[in-house]
């Protein structure tokens, strides 16, 4: 146990991370007709090397305690309702984020009858983290871009 | 043996009438089912299944009048799902699979696809298709007494976005692409299973260097998966120093991927009928280094968890699959390797480069979580020892040579981080007509429900990550 312990310390010693602003997102996953790889990026984004949770981002296990839905794949015709009750399951005001190329509608993927997608037609998105899959780096980075944007937004006095 | 007897294959076509008989003589003769497929292109509709004896391939072909021949799961249980499949998809009845109940198509009433389970006190927990974690999306039917599984339902399908019929009329070279993108865990074993079905088509063998940069490919993506699969059994019963351990290594090892082929999932590393992969002398020196170091950090970090008593605890004895139970349902890859079912495909593997290769075999195979478990990390070992091996060298780029004659059918076999995957490949004039992709994740679901039977619904999680099958390319 304490060999593991040292290594993780370790391991967080080299990749040297910086804290980032304070900030308090829960995000609830959807895979709306992923390849895996999308899943797989967004589980590196919280391990050690990365940290998402120190920026004040976690992954939630239910859309009723979720600010963000992130959806990943082109939306298949099997996951479209199961995508649209989670989403409706969560509390106002939420986001929607599309995670990778699928999600944003520039998928190579899939023959039309078996796909309700793109996204855009389904819900309104709000956040695009481009890439297949987007890198770790790159999810972290497009939330907090488009998190901070949308907070901008909406502290923006209103014109006229 | 050489390449070019890797690359037979047999073509029978047979009336409806010969078909169960002709798969049960050639099953007789030592033959182990690869994959079946239905096509509801043509009329009567086709029915092809490919069986293997050694690397000689069997595929037996006929139609079916008035969409109905004689089911075959009697002779081959592995090719339940298969048979499922086909009625879905392209409506073929397949007599004497009763109930044949529905796999791909997802009726509205659970009656309609769940197996009936009665007596006092049962109920069902239905899980999914939506998930706690980052996990993938299917549905899980538990019958249950109490907190005792009696049977599990299993519905997936959920990512079921058409491929195969998405590749139909493509150029090999798209089809590829969905091949690829199928599972992006298994994309190399995808792409080099198509590859080597659409090559020996053509009556091409890879020369030395392409066999070795496809081993070494395959090998990448076996590491982080193997990396992957034993932290997230750690995760599965809360054990986070594990976890996070060898999530680290896993990243370590996606970075190498990164820096010799500029993806961190391998994408686009295959190509048909070349490898323009080039590694330097010193960069190979390099990435041979930090494999090294990933091994012996996973080899110690592997040996704290398995000396840790409430992990043992834990894992053992939970989600046993029998021997007799791997053999009936064709159970491959680790899972296989775990029940005591010693077969693998790199050890038949003439279109790669598996020198002396030796099957991993855990201490005891009780095919419970902890001989899975045991079995990726013994892998492990043998998976960096291949790598080390093949980076003493540069690597080059590397070709086909044509060396027979060209058909329009093809195969490929090989060994993916989880089973055997299975690519079966139809093309005229530059066009895909067929693509049928049978992966090991395909093929072990059926056990995983089988190893879920008496156990407790709190180690579901558990022996699921044993397994840790994919969603993506089973449903394709």
């Amino acid at each position: 146990m304490f060999v593991l312990l040292r290594h993780l310390a370790k391991v967080r010693r080299s990749a040297a991370l910086e804290r980032g602003a304070p900030r308090s997102v829960a995000i609830r996953h959807v895979d709306a007709g992923s390849c895996n790889g999308c899943e797989h990026e967004l589980g590196a984004a919280t391990n050690p090397y990365y940290d998402l949770q120190r920026l004040g981002l976690s992954l939630t296990a239910s859309p009723r305690h979720a600010d963000v839905l992130l959806v990943t794949g082109p939306v298949t015709t099997r996951m479209r309702d199961a995508l649209l009750i989670a989403y409706h399951a969560m509390p106002e005001p939420r986001l929607v984020a599309a995670l990778g190329d699928c999600a944003l509608g520039c998928g190579i993927l899939g023959d039309p009858d078996q796909l309700s997608g793109p996204l855009e037609k389904i819900l309104p998105i709000s956040i695009r983290i481009p890439g297949c899959p987007p890198t770790p780096e790159a999810i972290a980075a497009h939330l907090i871009a488009g998190l901070d944007a949308t907070r901008r937004a909406r502290n923006a006095p209103v014109p006229g | 043996m050489s390449a070019a007897a890797a690359a037979s294959v047999e073509l029978i076509e047979l009336p409806a009438a010969a078909w169960h008989d002709r798969v049960s003589s050639v099953l007789a003769g030592g033959a182990r089912f690869l994959a079946l497929y239905a096509d509801d292109g043509a009329r009567p509709v086709r029915i092809t299944v490919a069986l293997r004896d050694g690397t000689h391939t069997i595929i037996l072909r006929t139609r079916a009048i008035d969409a109905e021949i004689p089911s075959i799961v009697d002779l081959v249980p592995a090719a339940e799902w298969d048979e499922r499949e086909a009625h879905d998809l392209a409506g073929v009845r397949f007599a004497g699979h009763t109930p044949l109940r529905p796999l791909v198509a997802h009726p509205p009433a659970t009656a309609d696809w769940t197996t009936p389970v009665i007596g006092e006190d049962v109920h069902q927990v239905a899980v999914g298709p939506i998930h706690a974690g980052i996990i993938e999306s299917g549905h899980f039917r538990f019958h249950v007494v109490g907190e005792r599984i009696l049977h599990l339902d299993l519905r997936l399908f959920y990512n079921h976005r058409g491929l195969e019929d998405a590749a139909i009329g493509t150029a090999p070279e798209t089809a590829l692409l969905l091949a690829q993108r199928a599972c992006a865990a298994c994309a190399v074993s995808n792409t080099v299973a198509f590859a080597q079905a659409y090559e020996t088509s053509l009556g091409g063998a890879p020369d030395t260097a392409l066999r070795r940069t496809r081993t070494l490919l395959l090998e990448l993506e076996r590491l982080y998966n193997h990396l992957n699969d034993i932290g997230a059994v750690c995760a599965g019963i809360g054990f986070a120093p594990g976890a996070v351990a060898f999530a680290g290594l896993k990243e370590r090892a996606q970075r190498i991927n990164a820096a010799l082929t500029g993806h961190r999932f391998l994408f686009g590393s295959v190509a048909l009928g070349s490898s323009a992969l080039a590694v330097d002398g010193r960069q190979a020196a390099e990435m041979r280094a930090r494999i090294g170091e990933i091994g012996r950090d996973a080899a110690t970090m592997w040996r704290e968890i398995d000396r840790n008593g409430s992990v043992r605890d834990r894992l053992g004895g939970a989600g046993v699959l029998s021997f007799e139970d791997a053999e009936r349902l064709g159970t491959c890859g680790p899972a296989g390797r775990a029940s005591g079912v010693a077969h693998d495909v790199r050890a038949q593997s003439p279109l790669l480069w598996y020198p002396d290769f030796a099957a991993a075999r855990p201490n005891d195979p009780a095919g419970d979580v902890a001989a899975r478990v045991e079995m990726r990390a013994r892998e492990l070992a043998a998976c960096c020892a291949i790598l080390e091996e093949l980076l003493h060298a540069p690597i080059a780029p590397g070709q086909i040579a044509v060396i027979g004659p060209a058909t329009d059918l093809g195969i490929g076999v090989v060994e993916s981080p989880r089973g055997q995957t299975v690519v079966l490949l139809e093309h005229d004039r530059g066009q895909v007509q067929r693509m049928h992709l049978r992966t090991g994740s395909y093929a072990n679901w059926p056990s995983l429900a089988a190893a879920t039977t008496d156990a407790i619904l709190p180690d579901f999680p558990l022996i699921n990550k044993s397994f840790e099958l994919c969603y993506a390319c089973a449903d394709r």
